[in-house]
């Protein structure tokens, strides 16, 4: 298992990321780490430190900054590191890419460098409740809205649901309200269109139940509104001394992208790559295609 | 290229990435405002017709990235491209 790591992304990059990269070595057996980035700064880092085996350098001289537009900075910059690690996966040479760098860099990259498999991708997060996890997407990849979107993406949520072991996930639509009629037009239509398609659909739900869990296992909604959820939410659990969901795999991408906050520590990068892992053990992409095809119900995995 | 076919490129560019229909397209499209397009959407149409044209006329078409700006319309970027083919 190659997992692509980008050695400059996050607030903490790079000794984070190279921190990471060690601790994978040391807890997941099954990981081998290529840690792109300029290769001075990762032997710096490296030096003295007893570079594992499992542990390698892939050259990448660019990096995309938080202030720059995510698109257009991806474009220019050809041999960023965010894009260094998504052509690996592109090229087989890695099964997944993680970055902690800016999302709109990291979502620019995926895309261009990998190809979309959705009609626009989502960022799925699992968000830790008392009554189990809950997959929320979109967290923030396409900002605006339509119908076929968040079908496609409901779809998309409720595969990934399955590839991480919640037998035939129930579907959430977010909204203002539970009734059938809530919210602006969007969501009327949206409700009706998930209600005819192929999944267990179980109505509409509100932010508390995001936050509480129990009524849904996947919980549907544009970019935009989720985004703004889960900035909510985030700072609600960091306020009651929780952990944070640290991050997110990008969903409708041709490959397996996992975005990591940008605030994320060693511990938390390495997680994101156990994260990636998973993913690929899990054939999450296979099982993506499946569901857009129509062609396989959500099934659990072992 | 004659003006129609570069159009027919752009045109399915656009169509490819922001799932509309063919006929929506028209010179007097604005990309953002009548068709929603992103900065990440427009990247990737620019990329599909850099692409394409290089691949039909030879490499070396490229839209620079200070001038999308100026490129509201799709016959902003069809007048564009032909003046550097």
């Amino acid at each position: 298992m190659r997992v692509a790591l980008d050695l400059m992304g996050g607030d903490d990059a790079p000794s984070a990321v190279v921190d990471a990269a060690l601790l994978v070595a040391d807890t997941q057996p099954d990981v081998e780490i290529i840690l792109v980035g300029p290769v001075d700064v990762a032997e710096r880092l490296l030096a003295g430190r007893g570079t594992p085996g499992r542990l390698r350098l892939a050259a990448a001289s660019e990096v995309v900054g938080m202030d720059e537009d995510g698109a257009r900075a991806v474009r220019a910059k050809k041999d960023a590191t965010v894009r260094v690690v998504h052509r690996l996966v592109r090229d087989g040479e890695a099964d997944a890419a993680v970055s902690t760098g800016p999302t709109g860099a990291t979502l620019a990259a995926a895309v261009l460098d990998l190809g979309r498999t959705a009609r626009r991708p989502a960022l799925a997060v699992v968000v830790p409740t008392a009554a189990g996890p809950v997959v929320l997407l979109d967290a923030g990849a396409t900002v605006e809205g339509s119908v076929e979107q968040l079908v496609e993406h409901a779809v998309l949520g409720a595969a990934y649901a399955a590839a991480l072991g919640l037998e035939d996930p129930r579907v959430g639509l977010l909204n203002v309200g539970h009734e059938p009629g809530k919210g602006d037009p969007l969501r009327r239509e949206a409700f009706a269109a998930l209600s005819a398609a192929p999944l267990r659909f179980v109505g509409n739900v509100e932010g508390h139940d995001v936050v509480r869990g129990g009524k849904a296992d996947v919980v549907v909604t544009d970019g935009f509104t989720g985004n703004v959820l889960l900035k909510g939410l985030e700072a609600g659990l960091q306020r009651a001394g929780a952990d944070l969901p640290v991050s997110a795999v990008l969903l409708g991408v041709d490959g397996v992208c996992v975005v990591g906050h940008g605030a994320a520590s060693a511990v938390d990068i390495a997680a994101c790559v156990g994260v990636a892992a998973r993913a690929v053990q899990q054939r999450l992409l296979d099982r993506l295609a499946a569901a857009l095809e129509g062609q396989q119900p959500a099934v659990a995995a072992p | 290229m004659t003006g129609e076919q570069v159009l027919d490129v752009i045109r399915a560019a656009v169509v490819t990435v922001l799932e509309v229909q063919p006929g929506t397209v028209g010179r007097a499209t604005r990309f953002v405002e009548d068709l929603r397009a992103d900065s990440l959407a427009i990247v990737e149409i620019v990329e599909i017709v850099e692409e394409e044209l290089a691949r039909r006329v030879g490499p070396g078409f490229r839209i620079d990235d200070e001038d999308l700006e100026d490129l509201v319309t799709v016959g902003d970027a069809l007048d564009y491209a032909l003046a550097r083919l």
